[in-house]
């Protein structure tokens, strides 16, 4: 429990440095999110205990995945948001990527993700007036990927 | 330009840009297995000048070979902006590399 306490007040620490439009390295302020092993864990480290509503923020990825190796995740919002964090069930670590939105962008990003079989993936939005949003989709995957 | 490949074209008032990284992405398991070191991109980031326009840290399970899609607001922007790329990977290399913007006027 001693850890969780000590990741609580990072968490405060970070929440009083203003935002600004430089570089945020996620894996280096917040390291934990990258290691937890469940969507929760992940959720916790990176944001602190949240509420999260549902909101014009969605996910797009096939219903069955043919290769798991990548797998097109497309995400969109047209909310003011901060920062945007894709996570999935599947793999041993939950975290995928965290996206930083600043002045000027427009929130329709794609990528391909690997993930080692059927699970759900989990999209966690943060906006500029401090709420969270969720969405999440299930789905299968034919062949596992996560080999490289 | 061995190492990205990168397409960025204004669209109206939109720029739009594709991006696709040349990198292995190997997660811990599959490294374990192989016997090496894992190694995967951790930060990417875009540029047009001073603004940054797309920025992700990312984890192991982005593809390999990742492609990127993202969109930013085109305003501002003047003919000959270049559109610069950069990535970090989990051995501390840096790769960087910038593309003309198509479209503008």
């Amino acid at each position: 429990m001693e850890r969780r306490k000590f990741l609580g007040l990072g968490l405060v620490a970070a929440a009083l440095v203003p935002a600004s439009l430089s570089a945020v390295d996620f894996r280096k302020e917040k390291p934990d999110t990258f290691t937890a092993h469940n969507v929760a864990d992940a959720i916790k480290a990176l944001y602190g205990d949240i509420k999260t509503e549902k909101g014009d923020l969605s996910v797009k990825a096939p219903k069955i995945a043919s290769n798991g190796g990548a797998i097109p995740v497309t995400i969109k919002s047209g909310l003011d948001l901060k920062s945007i964090a894709l996570f999935q069930d599947a793999n041993p670590e939950s975290a995928v990527a965290v996206f930083t939105i600043g002045e000027g962008m427009i929130v329709n990003y794609m990528t391909k993700i690997k993930m080692k079989g059927p699970g759900e993936i989990t999209i966690i939005a943060e906006a500029k007036d401090g709420k969270f949003y969720k969405t999440s989709q299930k789905l299968d995957v034919a062949l596992g990927g996560c080999e490289g | 330009m061995a190492n990205m490949k990168i397409k960025a074209k204004v669209k109206g008032d939109t720029l739009k840009c594709k991006i696709q990284a040349k990198h292995i992405m190997l997660p811990y398991d599959a490294a374990k297995k192989k016997g090496v070191d894992a190694n995967f991109m951790t930060l990417i980031t875009a540029k047009v000048g001073d603004r940054v326009i797309f920025e992700a840290s990312t984890s192991q399970f982005i593809s390999k070979n990742p492609i990127f899609k993202f969109e930013a607001k085109a305003e501002g922007l003047k003919k000959g902006d270049k559109l610069e790329m950069s990535w970090t990977d989990l051995s501390g290399k840096t790769v960087t590399e910038d593309k003309k913007i198509k479209g503008l006027k």
